[in-house]
Protein backbone atom coordinates (compact mmCIF):
# COMPACT_ATOMS: atom_id res chain seq x y z
CA UNK A 1 0.00 0.00 0.00
CA UNK A 2 1.25 3.38 -0.89
CA UNK A 3 -0.77 6.55 0.71
CA UNK A 4 -0.36 10.46 0.43
CA UNK A 5 -2.32 12.68 2.64
CA UNK A 6 -2.61 16.41 1.19
CA UNK A 7 -4.74 19.15 2.51
CA UNK A 8 -7.20 21.15 0.84
CA UNK A 9 -8.71 24.53 2.54
CA UNK A 10 -11.30 23.00 4.56
CA UNK A 11 -10.81 19.05 3.98
CA UNK A 12 -8.00 16.60 3.39
CA UNK A 13 -7.68 14.50 0.81
CA UNK A 14 -5.80 10.41 1.80
CA UNK A 15 -4.77 9.12 -2.20
CA UNK A 16 -4.27 5.50 -1.51
CA UNK A 17 -3.24 2.80 -4.07
CA UNK A 18 -2.01 -1.29 -4.02
CA UNK A 19 -2.91 -3.59 -1.98
CA UNK A 20 -4.65 -2.56 1.57
CA UNK A 21 -4.47 -6.19 3.98
CA UNK A 22 -3.99 -7.18 7.13
CA UNK A 23 -0.27 -5.94 7.22
CA UNK A 24 -1.03 -2.65 6.11
CA UNK A 25 -4.84 -1.78 7.68
CA UNK A 26 -3.12 -0.53 11.13
CA UNK A 27 -1.28 2.06 9.16
CA UNK A 28 -4.41 3.16 7.12
CA UNK A 29 -6.43 3.28 10.57
CA UNK A 30 -3.85 5.79 11.92
CA UNK A 31 -4.01 8.10 9.24
CA UNK A 32 -7.60 8.38 8.79
CA UNK A 33 -8.14 8.51 12.22
CA UNK A 34 -5.08 11.16 12.67
CA UNK A 35 -6.70 13.25 9.64
CA UNK A 36 -10.19 13.03 11.73
CA UNK A 37 -8.67 14.17 14.93
CA UNK A 38 -7.56 17.39 13.53
CA UNK A 39 -11.45 17.80 13.52
CA UNK A 40 -11.16 17.89 9.11
CA UNK A 41 -13.29 16.33 6.66
CA UNK A 42 -11.53 13.70 4.88
CA UNK A 43 -11.94 12.57 1.15
CA UNK A 44 -10.15 8.88 0.02
CA UNK A 45 -9.12 8.45 -3.29
CA UNK A 46 -9.47 4.70 -3.98
CA UNK A 47 -9.13 4.75 -7.65
CA UNK A 48 -5.54 3.07 -7.74
CA UNK A 49 -6.43 0.34 -4.76
CA UNK A 50 -6.11 -3.00 -6.72
CA UNK A 51 -6.99 -4.85 -3.65
CA UNK A 52 -8.65 -4.47 -0.10
CA UNK A 53 -9.42 -7.13 2.62
CA UNK A 54 -12.02 -6.97 5.60
CA UNK A 55 -9.16 -5.35 7.77
CA UNK A 56 -9.02 -2.74 5.37
CA UNK A 57 -12.29 -2.20 5.23
CA UNK A 58 -12.36 -2.15 9.23
CA UNK A 59 -10.21 0.98 8.93
CA UNK A 60 -12.89 2.78 6.73
CA UNK A 61 -15.51 1.73 8.72
CA UNK A 62 -14.32 3.12 11.87
CA UNK A 63 -13.13 6.12 10.32
CA UNK A 64 -16.81 6.48 8.75
CA UNK A 65 -17.97 6.23 12.21
CA UNK A 66 -15.94 8.91 13.74
CA UNK A 67 -16.49 11.43 10.93
CA UNK A 68 -20.20 10.77 11.46
CA UNK A 69 -19.95 11.64 15.61
CA UNK A 70 -17.38 14.34 14.74
CA UNK A 71 -20.27 15.46 12.59
CA UNK A 72 -17.42 15.76 9.62
CA UNK A 73 -17.76 14.48 5.92
CA UNK A 74 -16.22 11.86 4.90
CA UNK A 75 -16.41 10.09 1.58
CA UNK A 76 -14.84 7.47 -1.24
CA UNK A 77 -13.23 9.35 -4.39
CA UNK A 78 -13.46 7.50 -7.73
CA UNK A 79 -13.35 3.66 -5.95
CA UNK A 80 -11.78 1.35 -7.94
CA UNK A 81 -13.71 -2.07 -9.31
CA UNK A 82 -11.64 -4.46 -6.84
CA UNK A 83 -12.63 -2.24 -3.90
CA UNK A 84 -15.97 -1.91 -5.02
CA UNK A 85 -16.50 -5.47 -5.25
CA UNK A 86 -15.57 -6.33 -1.74
CA UNK A 87 -18.02 -3.33 -0.69
CA UNK A 88 -21.05 -4.77 -2.46
CA UNK A 89 -20.40 -8.42 -0.96
CA UNK A 90 -20.16 -6.69 2.65
CA UNK A 91 -23.54 -4.00 1.49
CA UNK A 92 -21.29 -1.45 2.83
CA UNK A 93 -21.49 0.49 -0.81
CA UNK A 94 -25.04 1.27 0.85
CA UNK A 95 -23.59 2.71 3.89
CA UNK A 96 -20.43 4.96 2.22
CA UNK A 97 -20.37 8.11 0.39
CA UNK A 98 -18.98 7.24 -2.92
CA UNK A 99 -17.98 10.02 -5.20
CA UNK A 100 -17.05 10.57 -8.97
CA UNK A 101 -15.59 13.65 -8.51
CA UNK A 102 -13.67 16.00 -5.48
CA UNK A 103 -16.83 18.63 -6.40
CA UNK A 104 -19.19 16.32 -5.51
CA UNK A 105 -17.74 16.15 -2.44
CA UNK A 106 -16.91 19.98 -1.91
CA UNK A 107 -20.64 20.65 -2.54
CA UNK A 108 -21.65 18.44 0.62
CA UNK A 109 -19.28 20.26 2.76
CA UNK B 1 -16.29 -38.26 -9.53
CA UNK B 2 -13.42 -36.78 -11.63
CA UNK B 3 -9.92 -37.68 -9.47
CA UNK B 4 -8.27 -34.63 -7.66
CA UNK B 5 -5.19 -32.80 -9.19
CA UNK B 6 -2.97 -30.68 -6.80
CA UNK B 7 -1.96 -27.46 -8.35
CA UNK B 8 -0.41 -26.12 -5.32
CA UNK B 9 1.18 -26.68 -1.97
CA UNK B 10 2.97 -24.16 -0.32
CA UNK B 11 3.38 -23.58 3.53
CA UNK B 12 4.36 -20.32 5.30
CA UNK B 13 4.61 -18.44 8.40
CA UNK B 14 1.15 -17.54 9.83
CA UNK B 15 2.03 -13.63 9.66
CA UNK B 16 0.58 -10.72 7.95
CA UNK B 17 3.44 -10.02 5.85
CA UNK B 18 3.26 -13.20 4.01
CA UNK B 19 -0.01 -13.01 2.99
CA UNK B 20 0.70 -10.60 0.00
CA UNK B 21 2.87 -14.05 -1.34
CA UNK B 22 -0.16 -16.25 -0.55
CA UNK B 23 -2.11 -14.20 -2.81
CA UNK B 24 0.60 -14.00 -5.87
CA UNK B 25 0.76 -17.83 -5.20
CA UNK B 26 -3.17 -17.98 -5.80
CA UNK B 27 -3.38 -15.51 -8.84
CA UNK B 28 -0.57 -17.84 -10.23
CA UNK B 29 -2.35 -21.19 -10.19
CA UNK B 30 -5.79 -19.76 -10.69
CA UNK B 31 -4.84 -18.07 -13.94
CA UNK B 32 -3.69 -21.47 -15.37
CA UNK B 33 -7.22 -22.00 -15.07
CA UNK B 34 -8.90 -18.93 -16.32
CA UNK B 35 -11.80 -18.06 -14.89
CA UNK B 36 -12.76 -14.52 -15.40
CA UNK B 37 -11.15 -11.39 -13.22
CA UNK B 38 -14.26 -10.85 -11.24
CA UNK B 39 -14.36 -14.75 -10.09
CA UNK B 40 -10.18 -14.60 -9.70
CA UNK B 41 -10.14 -11.41 -7.59
CA UNK B 42 -13.05 -12.67 -5.52
CA UNK B 43 -11.27 -16.23 -4.81
CA UNK B 44 -8.01 -14.71 -4.08
CA UNK B 45 -9.99 -11.99 -1.52
CA UNK B 46 -11.96 -15.28 -0.23
CA UNK B 47 -8.74 -17.14 0.89
CA UNK B 48 -6.60 -14.47 2.05
CA UNK B 49 -9.78 -13.48 4.83
CA UNK B 50 -9.11 -17.56 5.99
CA UNK B 51 -5.71 -16.84 6.00
CA UNK B 52 -6.39 -14.08 7.63
CA UNK B 53 -8.47 -15.37 10.56
CA UNK B 54 -5.46 -17.89 11.41
CA UNK B 55 -3.43 -15.62 11.67
CA UNK B 56 -6.04 -13.04 14.01
CA UNK B 57 -7.65 -16.20 15.77
CA UNK B 58 -6.17 -19.54 15.50
CA UNK B 59 -2.97 -18.18 16.65
CA UNK B 60 -3.14 -15.77 19.11
CA UNK B 61 -1.01 -14.75 22.14
CA UNK B 62 2.04 -16.17 21.77
CA UNK B 63 1.24 -19.09 19.86
CA UNK B 64 2.92 -18.66 16.53
CA UNK B 65 3.53 -21.21 13.27
CA UNK B 66 2.73 -22.08 9.96
CA UNK B 67 0.03 -22.34 7.37
CA UNK B 68 -0.19 -25.10 4.34
CA UNK B 69 -2.35 -23.84 1.59
CA UNK B 70 -3.61 -26.89 -0.69
CA UNK B 71 -5.28 -26.35 -4.24
CA UNK B 72 -6.50 -29.35 -6.14
CA UNK B 73 -9.10 -29.37 -9.12
CA UNK B 74 -11.26 -31.58 -9.39
CA UNK B 75 -13.94 -31.70 -12.38
CA UNK B 76 -14.76 -27.89 -12.69
CA UNK B 77 -14.61 -27.45 -8.92
CA UNK B 78 -11.41 -25.98 -7.60
CA UNK B 79 -10.67 -26.94 -3.69
CA UNK B 80 -8.47 -24.67 -1.23
CA UNK B 81 -7.83 -26.60 2.14
CA UNK B 82 -5.60 -24.39 4.51
CA UNK B 83 -4.20 -26.17 7.49
CA UNK B 84 -2.52 -25.03 10.80
CA UNK B 85 -0.94 -26.14 13.75
CA UNK B 86 -2.72 -23.47 16.28
CA UNK B 87 -2.82 -24.87 20.05
CA UNK B 88 -6.60 -23.19 19.79
CA UNK B 89 -9.48 -25.26 18.07
CA UNK B 90 -11.80 -23.42 16.16
CA UNK B 91 -15.16 -23.98 15.86
CA UNK B 92 -18.31 -23.98 13.52
CA UNK B 93 -19.61 -21.35 15.36
CA UNK B 94 -17.19 -19.13 14.48
CA UNK B 95 -17.42 -19.54 10.79
CA UNK B 96 -20.80 -18.19 10.81
CA UNK B 97 -21.54 -14.50 9.07
CA UNK B 98 -22.81 -11.84 11.95
CA UNK B 99 -25.54 -9.63 10.94
CA UNK B 100 -24.75 -6.66 8.36
CA UNK B 101 -26.88 -4.04 9.82
CA UNK B 102 -24.68 -4.22 12.27
CA UNK B 103 -22.30 -1.29 10.96
CA UNK B 104 -19.53 -1.76 13.06
CA UNK B 105 -15.67 -2.43 12.10
CA UNK B 106 -14.52 -6.23 12.03
CA UNK B 107 -16.27 -9.57 11.82
CA UNK B 108 -16.86 -9.39 8.02
CA UNK B 109 -14.42 -12.14 7.61
CA UNK B 110 -16.52 -15.21 7.48
CA UNK B 111 -19.19 -13.53 5.41
CA UNK B 112 -16.80 -13.27 2.53
CA UNK B 113 -15.68 -16.43 2.83
CA UNK B 114 -19.21 -18.17 3.15
CA UNK B 115 -20.68 -15.66 0.10
CA UNK B 116 -18.17 -16.06 -2.16
CA UNK B 117 -17.34 -20.25 -1.78
CA UNK B 118 -19.90 -22.99 -2.56
CA UNK B 119 -18.65 -24.83 0.45
CA UNK B 120 -16.75 -23.70 3.81
CA UNK B 121 -16.10 -26.76 5.98
CA UNK B 122 -14.39 -27.17 8.71
CA UNK B 123 -12.46 -30.92 9.09
CA UNK B 124 -12.38 -32.72 11.98
CA UNK B 125 -8.76 -33.61 12.65
CA UNK B 126 -7.59 -36.10 15.22
CA UNK B 127 -4.78 -34.57 16.27
CA UNK B 128 -4.43 -32.23 19.36
CA UNK B 129 -4.10 -29.17 17.68
CA UNK B 130 -4.31 -28.02 14.31
CA UNK B 131 -7.77 -26.80 12.18
CA UNK B 132 -8.21 -27.83 8.61
CA UNK B 133 -10.58 -25.53 6.93
CA UNK B 134 -11.32 -26.48 3.09
CA UNK B 135 -13.36 -24.23 0.73
CA UNK B 136 -15.04 -25.04 -2.62
CA UNK B 137 -15.66 -22.93 -5.47
CA UNK B 138 -17.03 -24.00 -9.11
CA UNK B 139 -15.15 -22.03 -11.89
CA UNK B 140 -17.63 -20.71 -14.14
CA UNK B 141 -15.03 -20.09 -17.02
Amino acid sequence: MKSKLSAESNYDVLELSGEIDLHYSPELREMILGSLKDGKSLLINMAEVSYIDSSGIASLVEGFQTAKTAKLSYGLLKISSPALQVLTLTRLDRVFTLYDTAEQFQSHL
Amino acid sequence: MAAAEKLLEFQFPATSAHLCTVREKLREVLGSCSPSEELLNCIVLAVGEACMNIIEHAYCDDDAGDIILEIEKQGDNMIFRLTDFAHRKSSKEEMKSRPLEEIRPGGLGCHIINEIMDEVQLIECNSDCGNVLQMKKKLEL
